[in-house]
């Protein structure tokens, strides 16, 4: 290499992300200048209908599979003539693979032929690197956004991404298996029914899904509504007003109009009218169907379109490693999402407040003996906030109904597994210890099923230190003596039940850690 | 009344066409023009035939066989318009050859050049020396082809001059058979390899040549020893070439492509032009090419004119032809500044061939040798043989460059040579595209991509006419070159397209056909419609090759009743019927016919005084617009607005090179009447030579930068 590239690439080098999305495969080629800021030099997309071929069959069909090598086989030679260099090139998958049977295959068959690596994202991170992707596309609005409600809505040809923002935090996601691919080919009429309309079948589609979600947040008081997409980029190109580079803003009223001007058209009419591709055309309908429902479920009077796509996601989070400097916010997003959840299965918020404030101190003070990191922390401090939803359901075994609960539940910023390790917190919290027979313990990998017993085991005594549910220890200091932990604590008040508690729920600590756990109350704080 | 007022709201496409070439002829017919000038117009006009008959003609045709359904806009049915065209191309022809014997070639023998269109009229010395020549150049490259004269099957060779000998064994011959007595039919092909024109001695001062149909005819009986010839015929065949490739093979389409180039040999025979020497090889000829008596042309002598042209190109006689215009270094781009550093600074318009095309083989040159260039990506519909451009692409991939090229091996009468270029290109590690299945890639881009210090910098070139060094010397057409993001970015999205890695984006600056261009044409012509009020009435000046789309056309009557000002200065075909009162009477159509071909494709329009000005490389055809990819580009930087509008204004304000079409169809020249209005062509060229920074012509060879890449 020259040495006038080089000194280049110390300012600024291109980046490639690829997103195997369900119906096409895009490429973005970005360069990124040192300041953390980036500029799209290209792009390529091209329609692969793969999420045809998994949302019917399950498995993708060779035939797809080699369209798809082809692709992404132009898309390396496109690439060559930026001279990327190999770690700067980002490839991801989302849902259609994500849930093809013969995912494995084609991951292994798409390496061979390109040298690509395709890393499968889950629907959480999707949602986690979309919302960081909006996030800097709209960062000259956060201040409206921490003022008010909003809705962030992405809808894919597999998936519809949904984030319920308060004042700017992560209220809840959802991420529905309902993409616009999905719901065309359940509208293809099965022999002697007729059609709905689209729109009719769409909101008929969402009615229980929508009921679910007005339960837990309410978006009636949605002000913002963030549409994400290349669909709703369409429409911006066309109606937007330009809010600066990164995105549009338009009003409710011209949006609806916009689409009831579209649904008249043919696909051959919107192609031609609107100047979009075929595929393109295919999937706008139905996807602005999905974002005119949901619209009308908010007051929303502006509606923001975002001109970045999961694509800049990835180049924020792994590319510029905007992840580390939002590690802060993104905590506090997932505990946000995590306390809604609380909410919604009416949690003792006290209690649970607590009980992940204790875990913490006893983390912290611990981590010589542990050697966790943050993301273990995150997990116990969700389980914390979590350990007790499965009183929802009844209090005799609501470990497992809690398991069970948040097994069936989304979290912001945490993928499927994640949820997994938490779920088996919240199981093990209490009662019998993990053994050989339990599935969900089991089918963790030996690091997690070691960070479950650690975790498990702080969150045991956390939870006994306040046993009676009345909050009177809060501030703990551990001091380790010979073989016992000594927990400190300044309360004055009587901690019968938590001295119980803590002799009936130590002894999974006592194994992991190999301490005795002992509680002394103190007028002052401190190790003598 | 509907059907009256539908005649004349579309003039017949191919009648249009056919008036185009006759004011090529007018030119032709011009005395005060130069004599050579005015030959090489003449042999145009026979150029532009056989194109039309290869094409248009041979689609008539078969339009007719096909059941002579009347799809055209004028309503004329396929046979209808095959009479006229074959009527009106006649007529022409004969205006043709009666300029060029009683004009151009006593004119030419005045000056010392001499035709003999006989071997009887050579002196004694031009004989022996004629026969010499044809002993030891020609007759080594004849071959006779035995054919039967009964049913004769006639050599393809498309536009091929042939002679056909009708002999009968010599009466004192002894050694023939039984079998071959009686007569043979040979048909023999003129040599191509040779020049057709032959030179003969003569004194000094004077210049005498016969043609090379005329040798063969007379000395054509040594090619038959033993027999005696009873009749000759010189005699052309031109056949169908519209016929497409097989569009379903993307594998071996190249392959395709030569079985089609093979085919145009053999396809159907749609006009024979015949001498006069034997009715009975006619009439032999004529049915054997099934032909009707309509389709045989009577051609006075010499029977082609075509490569009459290497006349005007003869050392001296200066003073029959124009004074040369040296091409002028392009304004704001000194030649010693890289181009590179030249445009991040400003853009820069070329207008060819007042302006040199060095700068854009320039661009492609310093791309191949510049190491911080990455990637280099271009069309080629049509280029030079031996191309400096091509060649500097195959030194870019060899030096490591990633050098995509677009080769439109459709383009016709070129696909033979793109082919091969193809191939040299490929072989240097070229990725090739060999265009696009069902639509020709008519576009004319070239975009490098460069990794300088600051990052990332691109360099486009788009323009109006082919990356063709050779033709940039003859067609006028314009160019433009800059670094701005925006065309930069999405001229990328354009190849990424074209080139196959992604579906066809959809575009801000750049309009592409066949997605979007024709609406936003229509858009352009609607929007200056509504626009348009009597204190401020709108203004649409387009110059371009060829009018035919009727949506087009309907959207300028549109705003012709609205008020709006409407200017077309059109090479060729025009179907819009111009200055009929409630259709057009504020649309004014001129065509320039000067030295060099006019090919630019330029758009004005006033939009309320926010003036907008456009380059493009498709004409306004439904084939440019629906059935190729085409790009049309905004001039956005102030200077180079002024510049081409300058130039739209000059052409349509031509008064001595210029023709004006009337509402019956006819284009009587623009009379100047004072004697002093402009000629666009001079004008253009004057204003190049005389800006002020830049005086001196630069050097017409083309040069190679040959250093080693600038240093950092």
């Amino acid at each position: 290499m020259s040495k006038k590239l080089s000194q280049a690439l110390d300012t600024s080098r291109p980046v490639a992300v690829i997103d195997v999305g369900s119906s096409a495969i895009r490429m973005v080629i970005l360069e990124v200048s040192s300041d953390g800021r980036y500029k799209t030099l290209d792009r390529a997309q091209r329609p692969v209908r793969l999420g045809q071929d998994v949302f019917s069959d399950k498995v993708i069909q060779r035939q797809t599979i080699s369209q798809a090598i082809q692709i992404l086989a132009g898309f390396r030679e496109l690439m060559n003539g930026w001279a990327i260099l190999e770690p700067d090139v980002y490839t991801i998958a989302t849902s259609a693979i994500r849930e093809a049977r013969n995912r494995d295959t084609f991951l292994d068959r798409v390496y061979m032929k390109t040298g690509l690596r395709i890393r499968v994202i889950e629907g959480v991170e999707e949602n986690h690197l979309t919302f960081i992707a909006v996030q800097y596309a709209v960062e000259s609005m956060q201040a409206s956004f921490s003022r008010s409600n909003s809705l962030i809505i992405e809808v894919g040809g597999g998936s519809i991404e949904l984030m319920v923002l308060k004042r700017g935090k992560m209220a809840a996601t959802h991420s529905l298996k309902m993409g616009t691919i999905r719901i065309e080919r359940q509208m293809v009429p099965r022999s002697g029914e007729t059609s709905l309309p689209l729109e009719e079948y769409i909101r008929e589609h969402f009615r229980v899904t929508m009921e679910g979600i007005q339960t837990e947040t309410k978006l009636g008081t949605v002000r913002y509504f963030v549409m994400v997409g290349g669909d709703a980029r369409i429409v911006a190109g066309h109606i937007g007003t330009k809010g600066g580079d990164t995105f549009w803003t338009l009003s409710r009223g011209d949006f609806l109009a916009f689409v009831q001007k579209i649904q008249a058209y043919t696909v051959d009419q919107i192609v031609k009218k609107l100047g979009v591709a075929y595929h393109e055309a295919e999937g706008l309908l139905p996807a602005l169907m999905v974002h005119k429902v949901f619209l009308e479920e908010t007051e929303a009077e502006t509606i923001i379109i975002p001109n970045v796509s999961i694509r800049e996601g990835v180049l924020l989070r792994y590319a510029l490693g905007k992840d580390k400097k939002m590690n802060d916010q993104f905590i506090s997003q997932v505990l946000s999402s995590a306390r809604s959840l609380g909410k919604k299965f009416h949690f003792d918020e006290d209690h649970a407040e607590l009980v992940s404030d204790l875990s913490m101190q006893i983390f912290d003070q611990l981590e010589v003996e542990h050697g966790m990191g943050k993301r273990e922390r995150l997990f116990l401090q969700v389980a914390g906030l979590l350990h007790d939803i499965g009183y929802f359901v009844s209090a005799s075994g609501h470990h497992k109904h809690g398991q069970y609960i948040l097994m069936n539940s989304e979290l912001f910023g945490l993928s499927r597994n994640d949820i997994k390790i938490v779920a088996n917190l919240i199981r093990y919290h209490r009662n019998s210890k993990p053994n050989s027979t339990h599935l969900e313990f089991t089918t963790l990998a030996r690091d997690e099923r070691l960070m479950v017993l650690k975790l498990s085991g702080i969150l045991r005594v956390a939870d006994a230190l306040d046993r009676s549910h009345t909050q009177h220890v809060k501030t703990i200091v551990l001091e380790i003596r010979d073989e016992d932990l000594v927990i400190s604590t300044t309360c004055t008040g009587d901690l019968s039940m938590e001295r119980y508690g803590i002799e009936s729920k130590s002894e999974l600590f006592e194994e992991v850690f190999g301490f005795r756990v002992v509680l002394e109350q103190k007028k002052f704080l401190g190790v003598q | 009344m509907a059907a009256k007022t539908q005649a004349s709201r579309f003039f017949n496409r191919e009648l249009s066409w056919i008036a185009f070439n006759r004011r090529v002829l007018e030119e032709a017919k011009r005395p005060e023009k130069p004599l050579l000038e005015r030959l090489k117009f003449l042999t145009i006009v026979s150029a532009n035939f056989d194109e039309f008959y290869m094409v248009r003609m041979a689609s008539l045709k078969r339009q007719v066989r096909a059941g002579n359904y009347t799809t055209c806009p004028s309503h004329m049915s396929p046979q209808s318009q095959l009479d006229a065209c074959s009527r009106e191309s006649k007529e022409i022809m004969s205006e043709q050859y009666r300029c060029l014997h009683e004009e151009i070639l006593p004119g030419l023998a005045e000056q010392g050049l001499i035709y003999k269109d006989s071997y009887n009229q050579l002196s004694t010395d031009q004989k022996n020396y004629a026969r010499t020549f044809f002993e030891n150049q020609v007759f080594p490259l004849l071959t006779p082809v035995r054919v039967n004269k009964d049913a004769p099957s006639i050599p393809g060779a498309n536009l091929r001059l042939q002679v056909a000998f009708l002999v009968v064994p010599a009466s004192d011959s002894l050694l023939i058979t039984e079998e071959e007595k009686g007569e043979h039919l040979a048909i023999v092909q003129v040599p191509q390899s040779l020049e057709r024109i032959c030179f003969l001695p003569d004194k000094e001062g004077q210049r005498t040549f016969i043609l090379l149909e005329s040798l063969l005819v007379q000395y054509g009986h040594t090619l038959f020893p033993g027999y005696e010839i009873k009749e000759h015929l010189v005699f052309r065949t031109t056949r169908d070439a519209d016929f497409g490739v097989d569009e379903t093979r993307d594998e071996d389409f190249v392959e395709a492509m030569e079985q089609v180039l093979t085919g145009r040999e053999k396809s159907t025979a749609v006009r024979l032009n015949v001498g006069s020497t034997s009715t009975r090889l006619q009439e032999l000829l004529q049915k054997s090419l099934s032909l009707d008596s309509t389709e045989v042309y009577d051609t006075p002598e010499p029977l082609e004119l075509t490569s009459l042209m290497s006349l005007t190109f003869i050392n001296g006689y200066d003073k029959l032809k124009f004074e040369g215009w040296s091409p002028m270094e392009p304004r704001g781009l000194p030649e010693d500044a890289p181009l590179w550093q030249t445009l991040r600074e400003r853009d820069i318009l070329l207008h060819h061939p007042f302006e040199s095309f060095n700068p854009v083989i320039r661009m492609v040159e310093e791309a191949a040798t510049d190491t911080a260039v990455l990637a280099i990506k271009m069309t080629l519909y049509r280029t030079s043989g031996n191309s400096p451009i091509v060649r500097a692409l195959e030194t870019a991939a060899h030096n490591g460059k990633q050098v995509t090229v677009l080769v439109e091996l459709k383009a016709r009468f070129d696909e033979q040579r793109n082919i091969s270029w193809a191939d040299r290109l490929e072989q240097a590690g070229v990725i090739v595209v060999y265009g696009i299945a069902q639509i020709k890639v008519h576009a004319k881009a070239l975009l490098v991509i460069r990794q300088e210090t600051t990052g990332i910098c691109r360099y486009l070139h788009m323009a109006t006419g082919n990356y063709n060094d050779k033709t940039a010397k003859l067609y006028t057409d314009m160019g433009l070159m800059t670094s701005r993001e925006d065309l930069c970015y999405e001229a990328g999205l354009f190849f990424n397209a074209i080139t196959g890695y992604s579906a066809i984006p959809s575009l801000n600056k750049l309009i592409m056909a066949p997605q979007g261009m024709k609406l936003r044409i229509l858009e352009l012509i609607d929007r200056e419609a509504e626009k348009s009020i009597p204190e401020n009435p709108g203004k649409i000046i387009a110059k371009f090759n060829s009018l035919a789309d009727v949506d087009v056309i309907e959207a300028l009557y549109r705003a012709s009743s609205k008020g709006v000002e409407i200017e077309l200065n059109i090479r060729g075909i025009c179907m819009l019927v111009p200055g009929v009162k409630g259709q057009s009477e504020n649309i004014r159509v001129t065509s320039i016919i000067d030295r060099y071909l006019e090919h630019t494709r330029a758009f004005y329009f006033k939009n309320g005084g926010d003036e907008e000005l456009y380059l493009s490389s498709a004409d306004w055809m439904p084939r440019n617009l629906e059935r190729r990819v085409e790009l049309l580009f905004p001039i956005e930087d102030p200077d180079l607005k002024e510049r081409v509008k300058r130039s739209l204004t000059l052409c349509v304000d031509d008064r001595v090179q210029s023709y004006a079409l009337e509402s019956n169809g006819t284009y009587p020249r623009v009379k100047d009447s004072k004697g002093k209005g402009i000629s666009s062509q001079r004008t253009r060229y004057e204003l190049s030579r005389d800006t002020p920074t830049k005086r001196t012509p630069i050097n017409q060879r083309e040069f190679s930068v040959r250093r080693k890449p600038p240093l950092s």
